[in-house]
């Protein structure tokens, strides 16, 4: 079987964040540190190894980017500076502009303006056809009531079909990505059964981070697991109990503890991340990539407007609530519409899918490899 | 002669002052062009052929460190522009020691000679000076060894001065020498017999240098001699100091495995064959006197003086020979192998000496056992003849060598040392497992591969594949690495560990280089001349280096450049004068004899 190579992969994968990786020598040190790296998925060095090579068609299919949380053990003692943790990062950022059909997550990842650009566009139309909906249903002087500017059931239905946009562009990127790792695989053969085997992985994995909990420092895995539960909380909140949250003012404090919670989590996971990045003081902050940077000020952005408003609905500034709301969605929308299928926060999805789908295939990997140790025994044995 | 001169401006010399050599190149005869490029996006070829053809260059000077890379590129494009391709001169800072102080100077110089179309080594030649026909070699390893009798040989004199009470070096510690598997002791030995006999040697060992001054030719050099407190000449080595002496110390040359006495012979085979007091660890001496001298009334001789003086000579010199030698890198620095915290992990010295039949165990691979010390009454790991066997034994490659965190460069012996071990492990305990993690296997001298083909065929795991943690479980040790060709991570329980550790100078190169003028390269060796035309020289005249003190090397290119270095030594003690410092020449003399060189050759031509 040929493989063909494309001999400029690895300044293709520079536009990714990628440096230093033709350093790299092969001597496996990263792997052998790696918590992860175990038969058949060798993290990080195989991937640097197809990467110098310019195996682009391998790389489109392995998982293993995915399965490596950055915690840098590698890049520290690597004797050669070649930044292998920094490479996994840019593969994953290279993997989901290829998962993308539409080419705009490699427009994103190639041009920081083209993303500040699109995300500003789609603020400011938001922002009017807010204020035009809202005008076009009430007062803007109203909060709540019969007057209401925004009333929570229509924003309730707005809700629910970028909802549905968005299960549709990740869905569809979430099968190319089935497709290039395991789907157009013929030398894989996987049953339903061995898909269903491992299927509890995929919440399992998605709530608790369980492999992320298993790098030597904690840290960055306790702020992504406050940042993840925090936003999760505030989803569920929104997509299901709307009506409570936004509802007049009195207060239906089962919903807010948890809301107040999650926001407080959200700022402080937010805060936590920024200040590493800044401070550089861990390996996986090291490097920052403009795509990290845009997504960190979002979240912050859509996490601060969102107390803000919530103080003046509760303090009765109505005009100021409805104003803050709309700057609110102003972030919200751009941040749902172009971060989440096209953009960093695809890993929410990308992730948990890698593992399920390397769990699926482990064993029948396995099973080829070690086929493989024993043909290739049996040759050298004949020699 | 039309010339455009290009200044590459990646990793030059950090001392030249890239934009006064270009102000000073924009000046020199027949320079029309001076630009700066970067080695790593070097101008196109047709574009730059272009250019050539516009400007009418005929020659195209490359000057930065080491512009041969983008030569070929150069050449091209005069072959484009239909000009003489012979004309690409290179102007290399830093093969002509412009790293030094007075670097933009040299760089400057190196610049004018290529220009002129002359080398450097030709123009820049010092003059010749009176030389005394004594030579210095400062230390006593085989390097200096060889050194030393192949001038002695000759009928000159020799002073070898010796740090240790011994010479010998390192090479006395070994066990075995690749490829070969020669004794090692079989080699060395009769050599340090023969230097300590030679009537043209004047040894002088437990000495160290500490001031030189003069230049070639005629060098006067301080050495202390520290007291030895032991008369060479009437001890007949009979041990009795030594078995009432009641302080012990870990032993320099067992690598710390087992422990001398305060009043010590390094070993058996010393030469000169006689003990020395360590001042440091003797109570005498300590005290003023007034407590011990056990020795004292003990030895049957009389020839122990513990209150004897250090004392300082001075020695007349026409050549001085460096032959300083290494030693390992701190192993316990590379944290994750355990050096330090697991008893059983061990640096290769202290392998040589386990193995070596005249090692604390007789050449017994044992674990160390847990042993009661009685007279500081603590437990204490030590190699004992009676220790279990490893049943599992690693070596690991390329312990702080070859990394951007500790020694970048390759220490160059350690693969093949570590092929010796491997075959050590499995001469003597052919039940237990041997793995050799490596990087990259160099096996680069005469007889080197099949040495290495036959450990493998002996049956020694060879993984290829850097180890990344050694750790410890239920007192059992694991070995972690990559198996790289066999794709897969690998975790060994292993019982020994080998860490085949880098080297690096040995203590007090610095300060010897600071008292000589001396350039040490970026990786603390001292620096040849030039490496390709003069390794045995230094930038001083009658200053040479020989062996390990230059770089990393093995016995049989230690010994090669050692008998190099009699070989220039005695050229200018035949011709009676010697090449005096390259530093000592101006700029202007330079350009003046480049500009007169210049000038024949183009009547030749004609």
């Amino acid at each position: 079987m040929s493989i063909r190579v494309n001999p400029g992969f690895i300044s293709e994968l520079e536009k990714y964040g990628a440096a230093d990786v033709q350093k790299c020598y092969h001597c496996g040190n990263c792997s052998a540190a790696c918590p992860f790296s175990k038969e058949p998925f060798i993290i990080p060095r195989k991937s640097m190894r197809y990467l110098q090579m310019g195996m682009e068609k391998r790389l489109q299919g392995t998982l293993e980017p995915w399965l490596c949380y950055y915690c840098g053990e590698c890049s520290e003692q690597c004797p050669r500076g070649a930044e292998p943790g920094e490479t996994m990062m840019s593969l994953r950022r290279w993997l989901t502009s290829r998962y993308d059909f539409t080419g705009l997550s490699k427009l994103f990842y190639h041009s920081w303006k083209a993303e500040v650009l699109a995300l500003v566009l789609l603020a400011l139309a938001t922002g009017i056809g807010f204020f035009l909906w809202g005008s076009s249903m009430g007062d803007i002087n109203h909060y709540d009531g019969p007057q209401a500017f925004l009333p929570s059931s229509a924003v309730h239905i707005f809700d629910w079909s970028m909802a549905g946009v968005l299960v549709l562009l990740l869905g569809i990127n979430a099968l190319r990505m089935w497709w290039f790792s395991l789907g157009s695989r013929e030398d894989l053969k996987l049953s339903f059964f061995d898909y269903l085997k491992a299927v509890y992985l995929l919440p399992l994995h998605f709530f608790t981070q369980l492999r992320y909990s298993q790098c030597e420092s904690k840290r960055p895995w306790l702020v992504h697991l406050v940042l993840m539960l925090s936003y999760v909380t505030l989803f569920v909140l929104i997509m299901f109990f709307l009506h409570e949250m936004q509802s007049g003012p009195q207060v239906d404090w089962r919903v807010h503890i948890f809301g107040y919670l999650a926001a407080a989590g959200l700022v402080l996971a937010v805060i936590l991340a920024i200040r590493g990045r800044l401070k550089k003081d861990l390996q996986q902050y090291r490097h920052s990539h403009a795509s990290d940077w845009l997504f960190l000020g979002l979240l912050l952005y859509v996490a601060l407007t969102g107390v803000v408003q919530h103080v003046f609905h509760r303090t009765g500034y109505e005009f100021s609530a409805n104003i803050s709301y709309i700057l609110h969605m102003m972030g919200v929308v751009p941040m749902l519409l172009l971060e989440v299928p096209f953009g960093k926060w695809s890993h929410l999805a990308y992730r948990p899918l890698a593992i399920y789908f390397a769990g699926v295939a482990e064993s029948a990997l396995l099973k080829q490899n070690q086929q493989q140790i024993t043909e290739q025994a049996g040759a050298a044995r004949a020699a | 002669m039309k010339t455009a001169v290009f200044i590459g401006t990646l990793e030059s010399p950090p001392n030249v002052d890239l934009k006064d050599v270009a102000g000073y190149a924009s000046r020199l005869p027949g320079v029309v062009k001076v630009e700066m490029i970067s080695y790593s996006s070097p101008p196109h070829p047709e574009s730059l052929a272009d250019e050539l053809r516009r400007q009418g260059i005929e020659r195209v000077v490359l000057a930065g460190d080491s512009p041969g890379f983008i030569k070929p590129l150069f050449t091209r494009a005069m072959a484009l522009a239909g000009a003489n391709t012979d004309e690409v001169r290179l102007a290399s800072f830093r093969e002509h020691g412009a790293d030094l102080k007075s670097s933009t100077a040299r760089a400057k110089a190196v610049l004018a000679c290529a220009v002129q179309g002359v080398p450097f080594l030709l123009a820049a030649e010092p003059k010749p000076l009176a030389v005394n026909p004594n030579t210095l070699v400062i230390g006593g390893g085989i390097a200096g060894i060889q050194v030393a009798l192949e001038i002695a040989d000759a009928g000159k004199k020799v002073y070898l001065v010796e740090r240790s009470g011994t010479i010998g070096g390192h090479m006395a510690m070994f066990d075995k020498t690749f490829p070969t598997l020669d004794c090692a002791a079989c080699i060395l030995t009769p050599k340090m017999v023969a230097v300590g006999e030679h009537p043209n040697i004047e040894l002088i060992t437990n000495a160290e240098v500490t001031g030189v001054s003069g230049q070639a030719g005629s060098y006067r050099v301080k050495v202390l001699k520290r007291a030895r407190r032991v008369d060479v000449k009437a001890c007949v080595s009979c041990n009795s100091c030594s078995e009432i002496c009641p302080v012990a110390v870990r032993s320099e040359f067992d690598s710390g495995l087992t422990y001398r006495k305060a009043i010590y012979i390094p070993f058996p085979q010393a030469v000169p064959n006689a003990y020395l007091v360590d001042p440091e660890n003797c109570t005498w001496v300590q005290s003023g006197g007034k407590k011990c001298g056990a020795c004292l009334k003990k030895c049957p001789k009389n020839c122990i003086n513990l209150d004897e003086p250090d004392q300082t000579v001075e020695l007349e010199v026409g050549n001085i020979v460096l032959a300083t030698g290494y030693e390992l890198l701190d192993a316990a620095r590379v944290e994750r192998y355990g050096y330090g915290k697991f008893p059983n992990v061990l640096t290769s010295l202290e392998f040589e000496r386990l193995t070596n039949a005249s090692g604390p165990t007789g050449g017994k691979i044992v674990c160390k056992t847990k042993k009661l010390n009685k007279r500081t009454k603590t437990e204490e790991w030590v190699a004992d003849p009676a220790g279990q066997p490893p049943k599992a034994v690693a070596i690991i490659h390329c312990v702080g060598s070859r990394d951007a965190n500790y020694n970048a460069y390759c220490s160059r012996v350690c693969c093949m040392y570590s092929l010796k071990f491997a075959h050590l492990v499995r001469e003597k305990l052919p039940q237990a497992t041997c793995y050799e993690f490596y990087i990259d296997m160099r096996a680069f001298g005469k007889g080197y591969e099949q040495f290495m083909e036959r450990i493998k065929s002996e049956g020694t795991f060879v993984v290829r594949g850097r180890t990344a943690q050694v750790v410890e479980s239920n007192g059992q040790m694991f070995i972690k690495g990559e198996d790289i060709l066999g794709d897969r991570v690998v975790e060994f329980p292993v019982d020994m560990v080998i860490l085949a550790v880098g080297l690096v100078p040995a203590p007090g190169t610095k300060r010897l280089a600071e008292m000589l003028g001396i350039p040490l390269d970026q990786d603390g060796w001292f620096s040849e001349l030039n490496y390709n035309g003069e390794p045995t020289q230094t930038e001083r005249g009658g200053i040479f280096v020989a062996g390990m003190c230059q770089s990393p090397k093995d016995i049989p290119d230690t010994v090669a450049q050692a008998s190099a270095v009699a070989a220039g030594v005695l050229r200018s003690i035949a011709c009676g004068c010697i090449t005096g410092d390259l530093s000592g020449l101006k700029l202007e003399d330079i350009e003046s004899r480049a500009a007169q060189l210049a000038g024949a050759t183009k009547e030749i031509r004609i």
